[in-house]
């Protein structure tokens, strides 16, 4: 969710058309029977017992018993509900915007009858922007939450909570309530604290099968492309208001010197280009060996609002750091706009639940299951030392792989600057050198003539075929390369346009 | 002169639009008429105004709801100053008068939920007076009305009271004013009139902090909890529960809940001044008046607790919401309910330990307050001794004259 774009920028979105693997069905959930009449889903989550569980902007948690297709009221009177975990059948943990709260039935009528505080520990402006977005659990018991700044879009109320900082009040999106821009990490052992900075919209915490933690974020003031973080204690990802925030920086974060935060900020695992890939992303969701979903365990998802489109993302370790690629993978009609929150059912089914608070987005439930035939999708993008290693899930035809037309690479990066969004710097074709395809043809690897550490690299393949003559269902993949797999040049800073050629 | 003219079956003109003259038609009465007529009821605009005011303002007119001043009742009744539902003619007020009109509205941007019963205490002349005033009270600039158009308007409209949208098929909007005017489809809440069983809604409210409670209670009583503070901010009973927050929640979360009643009951804190409700809605401040953190008249005091209280919950009895706190190692409940007379509210509070405190209300004019155990001074303090801390009520309802 963010702030609307000027229009400028939504005309630089040139809109990639999206296909989804016929491997793959969408179909609606009916809604559930709120009184209020709205539809958006703001949390979804499976219960042990299989039901599934939806929070609803009106504050509302309704349960829908699968077998019997029937909702039921569990709880009432949340405050914006935006994630949920569910601990046991009767008690959830939700994410509201004051707080996080242990919701219960204790009395085992099916209601939610005791509402705990488990951290209140942060503070709220009142701008409509601070959003609690998703509390994730890793396996000690640790929760985390990510807290959204506030927006230029409205300023502060007249009563706030927590310690009012004037430092973070400046600039389009401010942090004038304690850890505003921040992911919160509140430990096991009860104690809430900072876990990391420098977040604007981080609208999606979620584990990969390793236990790293990852954030999303949305293009905006200090994003010049919407990212995913991988998420480290004290880390500083870039939005500045935060830094208020963070224990020794004194200074006033829109006083600094844009190179000193340059330096201080780390990057991202993965960028989205805007327009193309994603302009809002939601949800990180790992692909468990629970999920029933095509041979893609381990990979992550995430849910984009501004199109229908849910995005596979592959990671590999470079340099010691994460990075790597995503490609679109649920995309297009039937799937809605606004995939905002998505958890595996029992069956290895994907639910996906879809908000839009007044943003590009939509309304409702849908379920999307793979049928166990295998989709002829890019399995991996993997960076070799001169270029990228393709790995595709079905025999491809070589000729058509071999062509180095069909393989138009690009690369560029994003500046890092205080404006809202960035356009693409130092945009270059990349030619191609070599083309090399496994024996069993499933492997291509694409040499470059020139591999940019700190680019952006992007290439819509063109024309690629199975050998049983099925289309690639989704061939623009996007590898954001920072890392070399040798001689990684140190990291520019990146804040000035050096002949940035703005394409759209 | 009133029992004249209504037998006067003349035809107005309005002739450079300040004067009227009322000619004979071929009836009998007609000479004696328009010799009457011509010396008596020439009127000017300022004239047919006057006369319009006072049947306005008369018993059993318009006055009762729309207010003298035109301006209706905040979130009730529309107003009829620069209301742009007078605009673009004037059938659209003539269908309302004389038929209602029932079902959501917008006016200029504001909902209206109630009905509008049709006005038939007024005669075809009569009530073109009352349109004409209506028409140009207030800084409102539109036509005059005539008898002949209210008598074609009776006889023709269909006999069923107008909803807003069988009006506005009739006489649509013109495009300019039709974002602001029109009909909208209500939410739960709006329409929430008689409260049967509680209703808890975390939402945005005015004077408390973001993390707030909007409670309404069976028997229409209203409160705001603050758990920013943990604290009861104010209880109010008139003008119906909270609105609004069907947009907080559904939009991008902006708006402050509203509501139409003065409280009855409002907590002293002496971190504010006089701030008006609505002054205290307001969402764009550079900085906040104040924040939690320097928040330093929580109403329980307990020697030697220096620190703040700090919100833990609460739990549902019979939808009720029993609010936990602690203040130090004391462990607080307080549970809000109606009492039993049914007029006010009933606050019932368990400590534990148990230990010697002050409890400072505060008093006003608008409602009195006991508790059923310790006094009340009249400086609102009220000392309970430890066995009494354990379990204590205090009662607070409005005083006659604010209901
Ligand atoms: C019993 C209260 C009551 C009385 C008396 C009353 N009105 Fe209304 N009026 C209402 C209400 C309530 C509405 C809104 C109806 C709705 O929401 O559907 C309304 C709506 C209107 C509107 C359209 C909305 C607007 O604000 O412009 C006009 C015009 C109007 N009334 C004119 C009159 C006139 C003229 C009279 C006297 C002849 C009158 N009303 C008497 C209650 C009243």
């Amino acid at each position: 969710m963010k702030f609307k774009l000027p229009i400028l920028f939504a005309l630089f979105a040139l809109s990639i058309s999206g296909k989804t693997a016929p491997q793959y069905s969408v179909v609606n959930i009916p809604p559930p029977p709120t009184k209020y009449k709205n539809f958006q889903i703001d949390g979804l989550t499976f219960l042990p017992n299989g039901k599934l569980v939806v929070c609803l902007p009106s504050g509302e948690i309704f349960f829908r018993d699968l077998t019997k297709k029937s909702w039921a009221l569990f709880a009432e009177g949340l405050h914006n509900p935006l994630g949920v975990i569910a601990i046991s059948n009767s008690e959830l943990i939700v994410a509201q915007r004051p707080e996080l709260t242990r919701v219960r039935d204790i009395d085992g009528d099916g209601h939610a009858d005791d509402f705990e505080v488990i951290t209140d520990n942060f503070g709220m402006s009142g701008n409509y922007h601070e959003f609690n977005f998703t509390p994730v659990r890793d396996e000690d018991g640790n929760y985390f939450f990510a807290l959204g700044t506030g927006s230029r879009g409205d300023g502060v109320r007249t009563i706030t909570r927590g310690q009012f900082n004037q430092r973070g009040r400046p600039g389009r999106m401010h942090s004038s309530a304690p850890y505003r821009g921040c992911i919160m990490k509140l430990t096991s052992a009860g104690k809430t604290i900072p876990w990391s900075y420098g977040h604007r919209t981080p609208n999606g915490l979620g584990f990969d099968l390793k236990g790293n933690l990852f954030v999303t974020d949305n293009q905006g003031d200090w994003v010049g492309s919407s990212k995913l973080f991988h998420v480290q204690q004290d880390n500083f990802y870039g939005h500045a208001a935060s830094l208020a925030w963070k224990p020794g920086f004194e200074n006033s974060p829109l006083q600094t010197p844009v190179e000193k935060l340059a330096k201080m900020r780390t990057r991202a695992c993965v960028v989205f280009p805007h327009g193309t890939m994603a302009n809002s992303p939601t949800k990180v969701l790992a692909i468990t060996p629970q999920a029933n979903f095509g041979p893609f365990t381990g990979q992550l998802l995430v849910g984009e609002m501004n199109r229908p489109r849910i995005m596979r993302i592959m990671l590999e370790k470079v340099g010691g750091e994460l990075q790597g690629a995503c490609v679109p993978f649920i995309d297009g009609s039937p799937l809605g706009h606004g995939c905002n929150r998505m958890d595996w059912a029992a069956d290895g089914s994907l639910f996906v639940g879809q908000t839009k608070h007044t943003w590009a987005g939509g309304e409702g439930i849908q379920q999307v299951s793979w049928n166990g035939k295998i989709p002829f999708e890019i399995q991996n993008m993997e960076l070799l030392e001169k270029g990228f290693k393709f790995t595709f899930t079905k025999p491809i035809n070589r000729e058509l792989a071999q062509n180095k037309e069909n393989w138009p690479f690009s690369s560029y990066f994003y500046e890092y600057r205080e404006a809202y969004g960035s356009p693409r710097s130092d945009e270059t074709k990349v030619d191609i050198s070599s083309i090399k395809i496994s024996r069993d043809s499933k492997i291509v690897e694409v040499e470059l003539a020139e591999l940019k550490a700190w680019h952006i690299h992007e290439v819509k393949i063109m024309n690629l075929t199975s050998q049983e003559g099925d289309d690639l269902t989704n061939n623009y993949i996007v590898y954001t390369l920072n890392r070399l797999l040798q001689n990684t040049p140190p990291e520019p800073l990146q804040i000035k346009t050096a002949n940035s050629s703005k394409k759209s | 002169m009133n029992d004249l003219s209504s037998h006067c079956k003349a035809k107005a003109l309005i002739v450079n639009n300040t004067h009227i003259m009322y000619f004979n038609t071929k009836s009998f009465t007609g000479t004696l008429l328009f010799l009457f007529c011509f010396q008596v009821h020439s009127e000017s605009k300022d004239e047919i105004v006057q006369r319009g005011k006072e049947l306005y303002n008369g018993a059993g007119s318009c006055v009762a709801c729309h207010m003298e001043d035109g301006k209706g009742q905040k979130g009730n009744i529309p107003p009829l100053a620069g209301s742009d539902w007078l605009k673009g003619g004037s059938a659209r007020s003539i269908a309302i008068s004389l038929r209602g009109l029932t079902g959501p509205i917008k006016v200029n941007g504001k909902k209206y939920y109630a009905a509008m019963p049709p006005q038939l205490l007024f005669n075809d002349e009569k009530l073109a007076y009352i349109l004409s005033y209506v028409n140009n009270a207030w800084g409102n600039n539109e036509g005059l009305i005539t008898k002949e158009q209210v008598a074609k308007a009776r006889k023709e409209l269909p006999q069923d009271v107008f909803t807003p949208q069988s009006l506005l098929k009739r006489f649509p909007f013109d495009k300019k004013y039709s974002k602001k005017n029109g009909t909208f489809t209500p939410t739960f809440d709006d329409t929430l009139t008689e409260i049967t069983k509680p209703v808890v809604y975390r939402t945005f409210m005015p004077g408390a902090s973001p993390a707030a409670f909007a409670v309404a209670l069976p028997g229409n009583h209203y409160y705001c909890w603050d758990a920013g503070e943990c604290r009861l901010r104010y209880a109010w009973t008139t003008g119906g529960f909270i609105k609004s927050n069907q947009a907080h929640w559904s939009s991008n979360g902006k708006p402050v809940a509203e509501f139409n009643g003065t409280p009855y009951y409002r907590a002293h804190s002496s971190m504010l001044g006089n701030e008006s409700f609505e002054e205290l809605s307001k969402t764009n401040m550079q900085k906040p008046i104040y924040d939690t953190s320097q928040a330093s008249d929580f109403p329980i005091v307990i020697d030697s607790i220096r620190e703040a209280p700090s919100y833990l919950g609460y739990r549902l009895m019979n939808g009720f919401p029993i609010f936990r706190y602690s203040l130090g190692k004391h462990t607080i409940t307080e549970l809000i309910q109606m009492n039993t007379e049914k007029n006010g509210i009933q606050r019932t509070f368990t400590l534990s330990p148990p230990v010697k405190l002050i409890f400072k209300l505060t008093p006003s004019k608008s409602s009195s307050i006991a508790s059923d155990c310790g006094k009340i001074t009249t400086n609102g303090t009220l000392s309970l001794s430890k066995s009494e801390s354990s379990e204590f009520s205090i009662f607070i309802s409005p005083k006659e004259e604010t209901n």
